[in-house]
């Protein structure tokens, strides 16, 4: 499989710490690539380096074989961009932006950002700073979707969409997928990186720290296992069980983290009287704090 | 809101203010002996000079009273000047702190925090008041101390009361630009409509100054209010009752204000529009213009450059009426008859070149500036990385930057010079077309000039830009003003972008002015492109 973008030692410094640091991250086309990271992590720095608004310290980016910097005007023409933070376009109606932005790629299809605009229930008749939040992120969407680009890069697209919408997104993110564009979109909500990606990046003060695919990520989950006794706790028995940690006793009530299968936890506390029995499964926002606390 | 956050707030107007007021009134005070000479006949030989010059000048600054003093002289050039800069700092602050602070949602943020509208308000002006006095105090107390150092003490009490009337015309235009800023939602719109009144009421105490029929309504103007004291100049007198008016408008616009505040919407102005149709639109926009380069941002400025293109239509149509006014008020003043006859060629032409081209190179200044202003907040705003998100070249942002404002600054300069060929003749002023070609040809790269410096300055720092290319815009304003009264040499004279325009109404063109010019547009633009290309985009 070619790859659609690649990084090698990718750095920008801009002192203090700050910045990104040696990068190297392939992502394949037609693969969906989350990129996470809290914020300052250095996501959007990745970001604006790909599309050569910044220049790199050290280091290089290609897209589709083409430097990002050297080429970026070619590199454009097959990439769909949403930025953190649309700017603001005052008094322009939202047609006029997709217009305006549209004839400088050289030429809209406007059958295309009618499907868009309708699928996201976005009316682009209102000026656009009558748009709220969510309504700005659309008409992002919009400019990032309509030209059909190979490759979409998305600066945490759904911030500010309402469930429906960010539905819509993902739905939007699949048939790019489908239909053999590749996708790199940042983030730091783990659960729309979920229903997305097929792999995932973690990045942390400007350093990759991990890098995964979506069923890797799954096998790190774990259970928040709370179980309520009505005779004596087995809590020895607990801790001794394989897969199970953070064990803590509250009275009858036993809570721990159980890896893996459940076989050990069962086998410990078979014979013992359990009134109450409740297994959580932890979004992968716990996930990700699980692996920063390491 | 805190007194730390408010001085922030209006910091640039405040350094601005407090700097220029002090060079300015320092330099036109303290460099009297060295203008006017140091003997009382050279002083009172100067003095005549400058009442017959500031009789030319009337339509912008009140008349010289006592000019062979440094007192008199500061009068006329200091405080006459300081009424125009002062009224539009205080207009458009007022502006900005109701719209700008509303758009950085700085105003719901503390409206929320538990402080009422009123109090908000009530806030802004008084310590806008308080700002206002302490800037009025500085350029009272560097124009004593010019005057002190010029060896003519300057009256204090005089100097006080001048004081007074300057900081009521400051908070009368900083109520009305309040007052204005309640009925509109957008900054500019506000900006335009309170320039507008400004300009209206100048323009209304400018005739009245200097035709020979007083206008009417000319009482209203706070310009014609303020300039009823000249107690600064010996002899000179300070009126209470207009200063007090000038007070007293200010605190109603700031009422009237308030009750505007309380009744809108945060975030729009009083005046709304209608809300349009129901129905939903689903397509791009069908504008050819926005899918052709340069057309695209004409069509997005289009109303800003329709303002500016019918501001300075009206501004060369006032000027063709000032001529004749101004030409007629000469003739009938015998002490300026022998400054009339001693003027070569037509007496109208002659006075419409001074007028018409001083207002012109320093309108397309401003222009320069707000352009360049407006490429710098595209840098930090996000707009300028969308556009080079498209797979478009830097260099051709600003090729497409430069070539909008070419086509503004060549078409506002030719409806203005329409406007000047179709009025003159009615007025009697007899024009040669050749030369007004000429003249409002030189005014594109005369503003290009100042674009190209401030094109290198926001591609190289975006931030700093406005601020530098305005003090080279004053600089060279002020190089053009003091060059021929402290005699400097050519070169030096040169340094002004207004100096290498030349006067081709009346002398032949400055070639080699012209010639500075495009090479400074040449290699200013150029550079801006390679210093755009180098550099990281909104960081």
């Amino acid at each position: 499989m070619t790859s659609a973008i690649v990084m090698q030692g990718l750095t920008k410094d801009y002192g203090s710490g700050h910045g990104l640091f040696d990068l190297d991250l392939e992502v394949a086309e037609g693969e969906v690539f989350g990129f996470l990271g809290p914020n300052g992590a250095g996501k959007t720095t990745t970001i604006r380096l790909l599309m050569g608004v910044i220049h790199a310290s050290a280091g290089s980016a290609t897209i589709f074989g083409l430097d990002c910097d050297r080429d970026s005007v070619a590199v454009k023409r097959d990439v769909g961009y949403l930025p953190g933070e649309l700017p603001q376009f005052g008094g322009m109606r939202g047609n006029e932006v997709v217009t305006y932005l549209g004839g400088m790629r050289g030429g809209i299809d406007t059958a295309r950002v009618k499907e868009l605009s309708e699928r996201l229930e976005l009316d682009l008749g209102r000026r656009f700073r009558e748009y709220s939040r969510g309504n700005k992120q659309k008409l992002g969407l919009v400019l990032a979707f309509m030209h059909r680009p190979r490759l979409l890069i998305l600066d945490e697209p759904t911030s500010g969409l309402d469930p429906l919408n960010q539905q819509t997104f993902q739905h939007l993110v699949g048939e790019a997928k489908d239909s053999g564009a590749t996708v790199f979109l940042s983030s730091h909500v783990l659960s729309e990186v979920e229903e997305t990606c097929s792999r995932v990046g973690i990045i942390r003060g400007g350093r990759l720290v991990s890098d995964m695919t979506m069923d890797k990520v799954h096998e790190l989950r774990f259970h928040e296992v709370t179980l309520e006794f009505s005779g004596n706790v087995p809590d020895a028995a607990v801790r001794a069980a394989a897969g199970v940690e953070d064990v803590a006793v509250y009275g009858a009530r036993l809570t721990c983290t159980v890896h893996g299968g459940f076989d050990g936890l069962l086998a410990a506390i078979s014979g013992h009287a359990v009134v109450d029995m409740v297994s959580k499964e932890p979004s992968l926002e716990t996930l990700f704090l699980s692996y920063y606390k390491q | 809101m805190s007194p730390r956050l408010l001085l922030r707030l209006h910091r640039i107007g405040l350094i601005a203010m407090a700097y220029f007021s002090i060079f300015y009134m320092l330099v036109n005070s303290a460099a009297f002996p060295i203008i006017a000479g140091k003997t009382r006949a050279a002083q009172e030989a100067f003095g005549h000079s400058v009442t017959v010059l500031g009789a030319t000048f009337a339509w912008l600054l009140p008349l010289p009273v006592r000019p062979d003093t440094a007192a008199g002289y500061l009068q006329w050039r200091g405080y006459g000047f300081f009424a125009i800069l002062f009224a539009a700092w205080g207009l458009f602050s007022a502006c900005g702190a109701v719209r700008r602070d509303e758009d950085k949602g700085l105003v719901e943020s503390w409206l929320s925090s538990g402080v009422s509208r009123l109090r908000l308000l009530a806030t802004r002006s008084m310590f806008f008041a308080a700002l206002s006095a302490e800037i009025v105090t500085v350029a009272g107390v560097a124009g004593w101390l010019g005057c002190v150092i010029a060896g003519t003490p300057a009256d204090v009490a005089g100097l006080v009361g001048e004081s007074a009337a300057l900081w009521a015309l400051t908070l009368a235009c900083f109520g009305i630009g309040l007052l204005v800023a309640q009925l509109v939602g957008e900054f500019r719109a506000a900006a335009s409509a309170g320039g507008a009144v400004l300009l209206l009421m100048f323009l209304l105490d400018s005739i009245g100054r200097s035709s020979v029929h007083r206008a009417p309504f000319t009482d209203i103007s706070v310009f014609s209010l303020f300039n009823q004291s000249n107690s600064v100049a010996p002899g000179g007198s300070f009126d209470l009752v207009a200063t007090i008016l000038l007070f007293v408008i200010g605190a109603v616009a700031t009422v009237v204000a308030a009750a505007a505040f309380v009744r809108r919407d945060v975030g729009s102005g009083l005046i709304r529009q209608r809300p349009r149709r129901a129905t939903e639109v689903h397509e791009a926009s069908a504008n050819p213009l926005l899918r052709i380069p340069v057309m695209r941002g004409l069509w997005v400025r289009r109303i800003g450059a329709l303002g500016w293109t019918v501001g300075m239509g009206v501004t060369a149509a006032a000027v063709v009426l000032l001529v004749n006014a101004t030409a007629t008020f000469f003739a009938t003043t015998p002490s300026l008859s022998t400054y009339l006859r001693g003027l070569a060629g037509n007496v109208h032409t002659v006075l419409l070149a001074l007028i018409w081209l001083s207002f012109a190179q320093a309108l397309l200044a401003i222009l320069s500036i707000t352009t360049v202003s407006r490429w710098s907040s595209d840098d930090s705003s996000g707009v300028l990385e969308m556009q080079l998100a498209e797979p478009i070249p830097r260099w051709r942002v600003l090729a497409e930057r430069t070539s909008e404002l070419t086509v503004t600054v060549t078409v506002i300069s030719f409806v203005a010079m329409a406007v000047i060929l179709a009025l003159a003749p009615d007025e009697g002023i007899a024009v040669d077309i050749g030369k007004l070609l000429v003249a409002t040809a030189l005014l594109i790269p005369f503003a290009l000039t100042f674009a190209a410096v401030g094109a290198l300055l926001a591609g190289w720092r975006p931030r700093v830009a406005v601020v530098v290319l305005s003090t080279i815009a004053a600089i060279s304003y002020l190089v053009f003003e003091l060059g021929p009264l402290f005699k400097w040499p050519a070169w030096a004279d040169n340094l002004s972008v207004f100096q290498l325009y030349g006067t081709p109404l009346i002398t032949p063109v400055f070639v080699g002015g012209l010639v500075a010019m495009l090479a400074i547009v040449v290699v200013g633009f150029g550079s801006a492109g390679v210093v755009l290309s180098r550099r990281d985009v909104a960081a």
